[in-house]
This record gives C-alpha cells, sequence and structure tokens, in this order.
C-alpha cells in the first residue's frame, strides 16, 4: 500500500519517533454514531412526544380550567383539585383500587412465578416448552372484553361451575358469592393478568446460569436455599416488570369492575369515564392528573428497586 | 475399606439412553495425587468427573471416596468440591459472600463464617477484593475466588473441570504451578480435567487418558510419554511418530528423530512438507513415501547447519533402541 | 446395591405441574364456555342451560342489524390492526437498532416508552380525544384511533426488539462490511434478515394489541367503531348468544394469525439451525 512505501525504513522494526508520514490521510465521510442512533430512533421519538407527552401536558394544563354547563374556560384554578381530594368517594375508590391491585399483584406473582420456573427449569423438552407457552399465551389474543364477559356464565348460580360443585356433592344449592362481587372481580382480574406476570419472569429465569444452580448444591444448599439465595436475588428485574404491569393495568381498568362486580365497585377509570362523557373535562383532567401522578409513584418506587433500564438494554 | 486410595472407580458405567458416554471404567487413585482426566473432546473425562461430583447420575458401577461408596449420596455429602469451567460465580453477591456461600448453607453464623473466608481470600491471594461483585474481577482474579469457595468446605477431594481453558497462555503457566504448589500443601488429592496435554504432563501425578468413554493408559506422565501403549495415545500424547513395522506398529520420539542418510539402521525415505520455528528446536514435518506423516524435532543449531525447504527429499533416521513396540488398539 | 440415584423428576416437578395444569384449566374453563355457548340454541340466553343447538347466533355475526354493524366493523379492525403492525414494525426495529448504542436522551426516550406503556390506556385516549378538540379536529379511525394504539403498540414493540437485538452478534454485520456491503445493503441483505424471526413475533404481537384494543380506541375513534367497541356497544345494549360467536370467532382469526406466524417462523429456524449443526 502507497503507505508503506513512505515508511519503508521501518520495516527493521527500528522506532517511528521522529519519522514523518508523507502520505496524506483521506477524508471519511461517515456520520458520528450518535447522530445515526438519533435517525433511528427519531420516529418513535416523535410519536411518543406528540401523542402521548403533549396529551399528558394537555391534561394537566386543562385541570387547573374552570368550567360550568356550557363550556370550559381557560383558568389557573385549583378548585378541581380541591374538590377531588376532598370528595370522600375519590379516597374510596382509590383503596378499593389498591385493595384489588395488591390482592391480583400476590396472586399473580405467585401462580406467574411457579409456573414461569416449571416452565423453565423442569420442562428440557425446548418443544414441549414452547407449546406450553403458547397454550399459556392463546386466551390472551382473545379480546379481554369477551374474556370478561365469559365469566358470568361459568360463576352464575345456574352457572358451570356451580353445576360442577353440586354434581360432584361439595355443595347443594348455588354459591351466590361467586358472581357480582369482589371475589368475581378479582379472579377476573387474575384470568387476564397472569401471562404478565409469567412473560418477563420466565425471560429472567432463562438468563440464570445452570452452572450456578450446581454450584450452589455443590455448596450444600437445599432446594429452598437455592431458591431463595440465588433464583429470586437473579429474577428481581422479571419480578419488577411483571410487578408493574399487574398493578397499572388494575389501577387503570375500567370494564372488569364494571362489569364483575355488580355495582357494589367503582374504578378510578370509570369515575374519569363519567365526568369525560358529560364534557367536564378539566375535573376529569384533574382526576387524570392524580391518576398519573400516583402511577408515576408507584412505577418510579419499583424502578428503584431494580436497574430496570440497565437489565433490558443489556 | 481400602484407606490406601482417595478415589476408587468400580466398572463405572453412564448411559444417556443408548449411548454410552462412559462404558465401565475403573480407576484407582492414591491418597494425595494430583490426577489428570485428558483426552479428545467427547471422551468421557468430563462426565466421569462429574459423575465423582454426585452432579450426574451412576448408571452402573459405584464410586467410592476415602473408602466410602458415595455412589447414591448429594454433593456436599461426599467430601468432594467442585471448580466449574465457567467458574459459576454468584453474579449478585460479593466475593466475600461468594466463598462464605457454604458455610452459610450449613448454617453458620455470619462473623464466624466472614471470619473463615476473608481466611480462605488470604490463602489465594484474594483478601482485598472481598467486597467487589464478581462482575468487577478478571478471569483469573474469578478463578481464584471460585477456588476458594471450592476450599473452604475442607474438601477431601477437590474436581476441576477444565479450569486454565479461559486463560491466556501467559497466566495459564502462572496459575498451573499454583495449583501444584496448592496441591502439595494441601494434600490432598486434585482430579483436573484438560485436554491439553502438555498441562497435564505438568502437573500430574497420575496421568489418565480416555477415549470414547474408555481408559486407555493410567500411568505416571513419565511412562505415558515414553512408553505410550496404543498408537492413539502416542498421537495424542503428541511428539510421537507412529511407524509401521514388520511386527506391527511402533512409536518413537521425535525429538530422537533426525534427518541423516540411509545407513543399516531403521530409516524412512519421503518429502519434507513443512519446517516449523520452534525456538529452541525445529520441526520438521514430512510425507513417507508410503504417505505417512512423520516429524522429526532437531535442535535449532543441527538444523542451521544444514537447513531443509519443503520440498526437498529427506530420509528420517532414528536408532533402534529408541523405537517402543505400541499395542494394537 | 441399594437404589441408584435415578434421572426421574424430583417430587418439585409433580406439585409444580399440577399447579400448571390447574392454570391451564382456571385459564380455559371461561373459554370453553364461549366457545360451547356460541352454539346455544335460538331460544337460549347468554348463561346455562343450554337450549338446544344451533349456528343461528354465527349468523347473526354476519348479518348487519340494528344494535351493531359486525362486518364492517369487523373488516375496520382489521384495516386498521394492519397499519398499526407495520408501522410499529418499522418504527420499533429501527429503535431498537438505534438504542445499541448509548446516545445523548436514550434515559429519557426510555423511560417515556415505559411511562407510555402503563400509563392506563383510557387516560392516553383521553388526551389525544381532548388535543384533536381543541384543535377542532374530527377524531377518526386513521389518524386520532391510530395514534393512540400506536402509544400501546409501540412501547411493546421496542421491548421485544431489545430482546431480539441482545442476541444479535454485531460480527455479521463487520463480516458484512468487511465484504464491501454498504450500510442499506449490510441492513437489507443482513441485520433484518437474522432478525426476521423476531420481527414477525413483533409484527403479530401489535396486529393482535391492536385488534383487540378498546380503551384507548373508545376515544379517539370518532363515529364508526372497531369490533371491540361495537362488541361493548352490543353488552350495553342487550347480551345474546351473538357476543359468544364473536368470541369464538375472533379467536379463530387471532389463532389463525399467530400459527402462521409461527409456522414460519419455525421454518425459519429450523434451516438455519441445520447450517449451524453442520
Amino acid at each position: 500500500m502507497a503507505g508503506g512505501d513512505a515508511v519503508k525504513g521501518m520495516s527493521d522494526g527500528a522506532s517511528a519517533a521522529g519519522v514523518k508520514c508523507l502520505v496524506t490521510r483521506r477524508r471519511s465521510t461517515r456520520m458520528p454514531p450518535w447522530l445515526v442512533s438519533w435517525f433511528q430512533v427519531g420516529p418513535l421519538a416523535l410519536i411518543l412526544t406528540v401523542l402521548f407527552a403533549l396529551p399528558t401536558t394537555l391534561f394537566l394544563v386543562v385541570s387547573f380550567y374552570d368550567y360550568d354547563r356550557v363550556g370550559i374556560y381557560p383558568a389557573f384554578l385549583l378548585d378541581n383539585y380541591r374538590e377531588l381530594l376532598t370528595t370522600p368517594a375519590t379516597w374510596r375508590v382509590y383503596v378499593s383500587s389498591l385493595r384489588f391491585a395488591l390482592i391480583v399483584w400476590a396472586i399473580t406473582l405467585f401462580l406467574g412465578f411457579n409456573v414461569a420456573y416449571f416452565l423453565i427449569f423442569h420442562i428440557r423438552n425446548s418443544i414441549t416448552r414452547t407449546i406450553f407457552f403458547l397454550l399459556c399465551a392463546i386466551p390472551f389474543w382473545t379480546s379481554g372484553i369477551i374474556r370478561t364477559i365469559a365469566w358470568i356464565p361459568f360463576l352464575g348460580r345456574n352457572g358451570a361451575f356451580n353445576q360442577m360443585l353440586m354434581a360432584l356433592g361439595v355443595t347443594s344449592h348455588p354459591l351466590d358469592f361467586l358472581l357480582f362481587s369482589d371475589f368475581a372481580v378479582i379472579v377476573t382480574y387474575v384470568h387476564l393478568f397472569t401471562l404478565l406476570m409469567i412473560g418477563p419472569i420466565a425471560n429472567s429465569l432463562s438468563k440464570i446460569d445452570p452452572a450456578l444452580l450446581e454450584a450452589a448444591r455443590d455448596a450444600g444448599a437445599s432446594r429452598w436455599h437455592t431458591m431463595t439465595n440465588v433464583v429470586i436475588p437473579l429474577s428481581k428485574t422479571g419480578i419488577t416488570l411483571g410487578s408493574i404491569l399487574v398493578f397499572t393495568q388494575v389501577m387503570g381498568d375500567y370494564f372488569v369492575v364494571r362489569q364483575m362486580s355488580g355495582g357494589q365497585s367503582a374504578s378510578i377509570v370509570s369515575m374519569l369515564s363519567t365526568e369525560i362523557q358529560a364534557m367536564q373535562y378539566p375535573p376529569a383532567s384533574a382526576n387524570a392528573m392524580v391518576l398519573v401522578i400516583f402511577v408515576a409513584i408507584l412505577v418510579g418506587v419499583m424502578m428503584k428497586v431494580v436497574d430496570v433500564r440497565k437489565e433490558l438494554v443489556k | 475399606m481400602d484407606n490406601r486410595f482417595d478415589v476408587e472407580l468400580i466398572s463405572v458405567t453412564k448411559r444417556y439412553g443408548t449411548t454410552l458416554a462412559v462404558d465401565a471404567i475403573s480407576l484407582r487413585i492414591p491418597r494425595g495425587t494430583y490426577c489428570c482426566l485428558l483426552g479428545p473432546s467427547g471422551c468421557g473425562k468430563t462426565t466421569t468427573l462429574r459423575m465423582i461430583a454426585g452432579h450426574e447420575a451412576v448408571s452402573d458401577g459405584d464410586i467410592l471416596i476415602h473408602g466410602e461408596n458415595v455412589s447414591d449420596l448429594p454433593p456436599i455429602k461426599r467430601g468432594t468440591a467442585m471448580m466449574f469451567q465457567s467458574y459459576a460465580l454468584f453474579p449478585h453477591m460479593s466475593c466475600l459472600d461468594n466463598v462464605a456461600f457454604s458455610l452459610k448453607m450449613r448454617g453458620v453464623a455470619k462473623k464466624e463464617r466472614h471470619g473463615r473466608a476473608r481466611e480462605y481470600l488470604a490463602l489465594v491471594h484474594m483478601a482485598d477484593y472481598a467486597d467487589r461483585l464478581p462482575g468487577q474481577l478478571s478471569g483469573g482474579q474469578q478463578q481464584r475466588i471460585a477456588l476458594a469457595r471450592a476450599l473452604i468446605n475442607r474438601p477431601r477431594v477437590l474436581l476441576l473441570d477444565e479450569p486454565l481453558s479461559a486463560l491466556d497462555p501467559f497466566l495459564r503457566v502462572k496459575v498451573r504451578e499454583e495449583l501444584k504448589r496448592l496441591q502439595r500443601e494441601l494434600g490432598i488429592t486434585f482430579i483436573h480435567v484438560t485436554h491439553s496435554q502438555d498441562e497435564a504432563m505438568a502437573l500430574a501425578d497420575l496421568m489418565v487418558v480416555m477415549q470414547d468413554g474408555h481408559i486407555r493408559q493410567s500411568a505416571p506422565p513419565r511412562e505415558v510419554f515414553e512408553r505410550p501403549i496404543s498408537p492413539f495415545i502416542a498421537r495424542f500424547i503428541g511428539s510421537h511418530n507412529v511407524l509401521r513395522a514388520p511386527h506391527g506398529q511402533i512409536a518413537v520420539r521425535a525429538d530422537r528423530c533426525r534427518l541423516g542418510v540411509a545407513n543399516d539402521g531403521p530409516h524412512v525415505n519421503g518429502q519434507v512438507i513443512a519446517v516449523e520455528y520452534q525456538g529452541a528446536m525445529v520441526r520438521v514435518a514430512m510425507k513417507t513415501d508410503a504417505g505417512d506423516e512423520v516429524s522429526a524435532l532437531v535442535p535449532d543449531q543441527t538444523f542451521y547447519r544444514q537447513p531443509a525447504e519443503p520440498g526437498d527429499l529427506a530420509t528420517l533416521v532414528w536408532s533402534e533402541q529408541d523405537t517402543h513396540a505400541l499395542m494394537q488398539v | 446395591m441399594t437404589a441408584r440415584i435415578s434421572e426421574k423428576r424430583p417430587w418439585t416437578f409433580y406439585v409444580l405441574g399440577t399447579l400448571f395444569g390447574v392454570y391451564l384449566l382456571f385459564l380455559y374453563g371461561p373459554m370453553f364456555v364461549i366457545y360451547v355457548l356460541s352454539f346455544q340454541g335460538p331460544n337460549g340466553g347468554v348463561t346455562f342451560p343450554m337450549v338446544g343447538t344451533s349456528v343461528v347466533w354465527f349468523k347473526e355475526v354476519f348479518q348487519p342489524g340494528q344494535m351493531a354493524d359486525i362486518p364492517v366493523s369487523f373488516s375496520r379492525s382489521i384495516a386498521l390492526a394492519t397499519v398499526v403492525s407495520c408501522l410499529t414494525v418499522i418504527i420499533s426495529v429501527a429503535a431498537g437498532l438505534g438504542f445499541r448504542r448509548r446516545f445523548p436522551g436514550s434515559a429519557v426516550l426510555f423511560y417515556l416508552a415505559v411511562a407510555s406503556l402503563v400509563m392506563p390506556s383510557l387516560l392516553v385516549g383521553f388526551g389525544i380525544g381532548l388535543g384533536f378538540q381543541f384543535l377542532g379536529w374530527q377524531p377518526s379511525l386513521f389518524t386520532s384511533a391510530l395514534g393512540a394504539q400506536l402509544t400501546w403498540t409501540l412501547p411493546f414493540g421496542l421491548f421485544a426488539m431489545f430482546a431480539v437485538v441482545n442476541r444479535f452478534n454485531r460480527a455479521w454485520e463487520e463480516a458484512a462490511t468487511d465484504l464491501g456491503a454498504s450500510p442499506w445493503q449490510r441492513l437489507r441483505y443482513v441485520t433484518i434478515p437474522i432478525l426476521l424471526p423476531g420481527i414477525i413475533g413483533v409484527a403479530m404481537g401489535a396486529f393482535t394489541l391492536s385488534y383487540d384494543e378498546y380503551a384507548r380506541t373508545t376515544l379517539t375513534i370518532g363515529p364508526k367503531n372497531t369490533l371491540p367497541l361495537e362488541i361493548y356497544a352490543l353488552i350495553s345494549s342487550a347480551t345474546s348468544p351473538t357476543l359468544f360467536a364473536i368470541g369464538t370467532l375472533t379467536t379463530g382469526v387471532s389463532f389463525l394469525a399467530i400459527f402462521i406466524a409461527l409456522l414460519l417462523v419455525l421454518r425459519m429456524q429450523r434451516r438455519r439451525a441445520l447450517i449451524k449443526a453442520a
């Protein structure tokens, strides 16, 4: 190469100090890497900003507006918030939602973790494992609305479950509490959202080096100790992700509570939708804002536990 | 109960479905021996190690440690400890907690187990790294932590699964010396799996060469090198020429061969196909007229007095007393 | 000799296996209710007992009724889902590749995506609907509804791409450059084909998410409904086994779509595994 000729005198390994290269470099026309990345993430950033960040700012702004039966007026009032936060109904709904969320979270975590563990560590054949995963995922592809509704004939007085219980002789007359109750709501939530736990947890578990489990066994750890000392700490990311998804889905739910609780409970979002339909945008915005902040705090706390970003974008 | 041996394998077999990974091998390892299991990929050496450890179930046969039949015991009850090829350090625990782990499993109190762990960290010269995470250490450092973790239980037998494979050549030699020194100091048996014959010869008191699930030769390195039993071993151990003779096959050490003139002594004619400079020696590869590949390891001074080039016709010469008859296997 | 340690399963296998079995029963119980009740007799209601069997409700699905117009909303759902799926694939593949490096603002964008994913769907729909109102625009299928659905599918697509891209060995791209490929050629002939199974997964996932999406769409769609909204209207007005017939049909459509995608992906994997094993 041309450069080689110019520095021929160096072939015997002599030091390069003081020798000037006589061949000029060619200019390279490459884009700096960070700019390439900006182009690649550009569309995503644009859409998320315009369709998510801006609307959120919008209802932050509108939440301070004044309103009456006719329309809404730009203003900066804290009235909407004051009304919202001083109404007992608001607190009741938040507490109720949170209660549901915690119960559902505990159940889905237990179920989800055990199913994921079973699929990752006990199923040796990868084809069988894929089939089992698909079996878990297929119901997810049917609309949540229809799956919610399907519980009604299942749990009702004349429903399949009661009929089965009576046929087995467990009870003599149909159980009433099964439907249109807290029980029904929780059952439906678990039905809908357990997959959200199974996915991220299975992902975390699959990243655990099997040699670690052997090393633990070699050092005398029992099955239980291996679980608490090795498996669970290493699956923290998956557990956190699953928990975030389940919590936010329950807190933001609109449909399930309305259908399955028989009017005994309300959900935050259904309160919101009532106001939206009445075109009372400012209080609806205030309501939305409070929910947003609440969810943000929840997610923030969970993400402090695990640096999710580091785990995902490794 | 025979207490002359640390480890005894009695007709041990491992079957995976219809495949035999290890076929009825028997072995006796005397007390305090550095034993190397050597062989090509798939010969069964790692499977054998894992069966001794208890991480693989034995299909047939028995394993005795210190005269006690451990074939059905879990790893922790055998008095063995394993150092894994990938080290398998727990990424979420500090080095100190990693080393103290087995004590924690036995319910030892925190202060005591941390104290003992620090002792063992000092033993492997890693005392300053007690609070670091494994991910922050280099390969060689991780290995020392893995070693400390294995030794803290005072095992009777230490099992090492290709411990030097992941290290660079310079580090390999250094760590080799340390392992040998450690074994002498501790006085326990080390069973070390490797596919490198140099490593095995440098370290082993007892070298066990395996092929296709069988033990082909089990003897001190000098004996294997000077008197290989079969053509396979002669070739695998390296630096040997396997040649045809009227009554069977013979092996001659490559460094006992020279390039010379055909006279009354044993010789074979052929053509030089490669010349490799190796520092103190020069390796001259030849293809004989009969089509066999042989080589001579010639001292550099001797070679450069009369250098040969690829393509030259040459004769490989050696003396009768350096030949060694091989069994057919 | 005493019993050997065999390769048999530990007791935890049976316990967890039973739990898994129970979970599957729990999961599929209501599904079977849907499937069975969709064949409800003409005089039956939405609960048991079955009053004979018929396919009358399936026929209802295909006839535009006063309460709901299924075929039209169905085709709208499919059309929207297709567009959402294509856009999601392009945008999240690009973004996934972009995130391979650290760039200024990557943390902000990451958390924005997380926020968009966890934000309750109705709020997002509300925000966009509100925005459109302020700007005086009419919400419609392919503007506001599309946008709202994207805020849901894009984060999913992005995180799916993270998993896929992490397994991608840059050495392949470097080899391509070494052999003279331009960046576009590299993308087209090396990067995308290798990532293709993951990309198909994202496409199918986005399609299904869009197809079933209800909450974000409801406030941003304007007068013409997609299928889930139509279903909701049906539920509010009068419940009949038509709903279950719809459920069975939509499950069938989703199933078919995923099945096709799976066949494609499996075929690709098998061919590639053969090359690796050779």
